[in-house]
């Protein structure tokens, strides 16, 4: 009786442990297979972003907008720490950076909004940016394109869509699989990626 | 017609006449005087300082903070109270654009106000709870060259002074001629659509 008593616990101990260890393995390989998403880490380079200024297209966008999504914009980016650096339109670092994108904005759909419409009707008065990012190497070459929106509803000046809307690319930009932008910065024909990272 | 009638028959019209048009001349010459002394001085190395939010891009300062904004030996400085300032040489400022707006007045505190207000009140509020505002837009670049852009709230009418004092100091109002004129007009139809 002992002894099968006894042979259970010992059995037991011994399952506890090879779960224990077969669990610390599975995590070690999950942080592992993470770890060369990151920007900063796989072949050695980070990335440097420089921001141009935005480009209206054919839409009368007010500067004040295109001011704010601008400077919104590389404060959002600053944010992400996914770029070594993150240089302005112009800045005259860029020449000796050797690993640069470009990102270039341009504002595809805008309707104008109203704060005083909003807080008397609450449905309408919005304020509705939605642009085009698309990230750019010195020759030209698209490595991830994507289409944003930023918003104002309920609260906030109309100013306020322009900081959803700089948040909303950064966190695009975020999300996006750099190595996979790395990978296709090497390649002769680049795929030209969504913001998700996939092909 | 009939003054000149009267004027055989009763010698006061004469004076009376000539005392209107006297009261007339003195009060014309005097609106003239109340114009020239309201026009804002534009001596270029006057100090001029005005009441100013600043909206963002200044660096090492908040967005959204009140403070002074003044120009005085070509140089453009935000200070908000007790805050060291924020300046931009003048020289750096490629572009100036000048917009309105309208925007809620009374903050978070009136926003509660409105909502807590029984049948549908505060929206009756909102409707005269909001003041006009003028925007200034700057363009400028840093010692490396990047361009940077900062944005000011001024009082109505206010915006124009600012940008009368900056042109007189030498910055173009925009990059094209009639850039600022249709800027301003089509920011005023955005925000009144």
């Amino acid at each position: 009786m002992k002894t099968s008593r006894r042979n259970s616990w010992t059995f037991c101990v011994a399952a506890c442990v090879t779960i224990a260890v077969a669990l610390s393995v599975r995590l070690a390989g999950q942080t592992a297979a993470v770890k060369p998403s990151d920007g900063s880490s796989g072949s050695g380079t980070q990335w440097s972003l420089q921001v141009e200024r935005i480009d209206p297209g054919n839409l009368d966008l007010a500067h004040s907008f295109q001011v704010a999504i601008y400077e919104n914009l590389l404060e959002e980016l600053n944010k992400t720490k996914r770029f070594k650096y993150v240089l302005r339109e112009a800045d005259s670092r860029a020449s000796e950076i050797p690993d640069l994108l470009i990102l270039k904005t341009t504002v595809v759909k805008y309707t104008p909004g109203n704060e005083t419409q909003r807080a008397v009707t609450t449905v309408s008065g919005a304020t509705k940016l939605t642009v085009r990012s698309q990230l750019v190497t010195r020759d030209g070459r698209i490595v991830l394109e994507s289409t944003v929106s930023g918003n104002v509803y309920f609260f906030g000046g109309n100013l306020r869509a322009t900081h959803n809307l700089a948040r909303n690319i950064a966190k695009a930009i975020r999300q996006s699989n750099m190595a996979m932008v790395r990978a296709s910065y090497r390649d002769t024909q680049p795929p030209t990626l969504n913001a998700r990272g996939t092909q | 017609m009939y003054c000149l009638f009267a004027r055989n028959d009763k010698g006061g019209c004469f004076g009376r006449h000539a005392l209107i048009s006297l009261w007339a001349l003195l009060l014309c010459s005097g609106i003239g005087a109340l114009a020239q002394s309201a026009a804002p001085p534009l001596n270029a190395n006057a100090p001029f300082s005005i009441r100013a939010t600043h909206v963002l891009g200044l660096p090492k300062t908040k967005n959204n903070c009140n403070g002074m904004l003044s120009i005085q030996n070509n140089e453009l400085r935000f200070q908000k109270c007790g805050n060291p300032d924020a300046q931009v040489n003048i020289i750096s400022v490629r572009a100036l654009f000048l917009g309105e707006g309208r925007k809620q007045v009374g903050g978070l505190p009136m926003k509660l106000g409105k909502a807590a207000t029984p049948y549908g009140g505060g929206r009756v509020v909102s409707l005269f709870a909001h003041k006009k505002y003028d925007t200034l837009t700057l363009d400028y670049v840093d010692s490396d060259g990047g361009v940077h852009g900062a944005i000011f709230e001024v009082t109505k009418g206010q915006g124009e002074l600012v940008k009368n004092e900056l042109v007189a100091r030498g910055v173009s109002s925009s990059p094209g001629e009639d850039q600022p004129t249709k800027q301003s007009i089509s920011e005023v139809a955005h925000e009144d659509k």
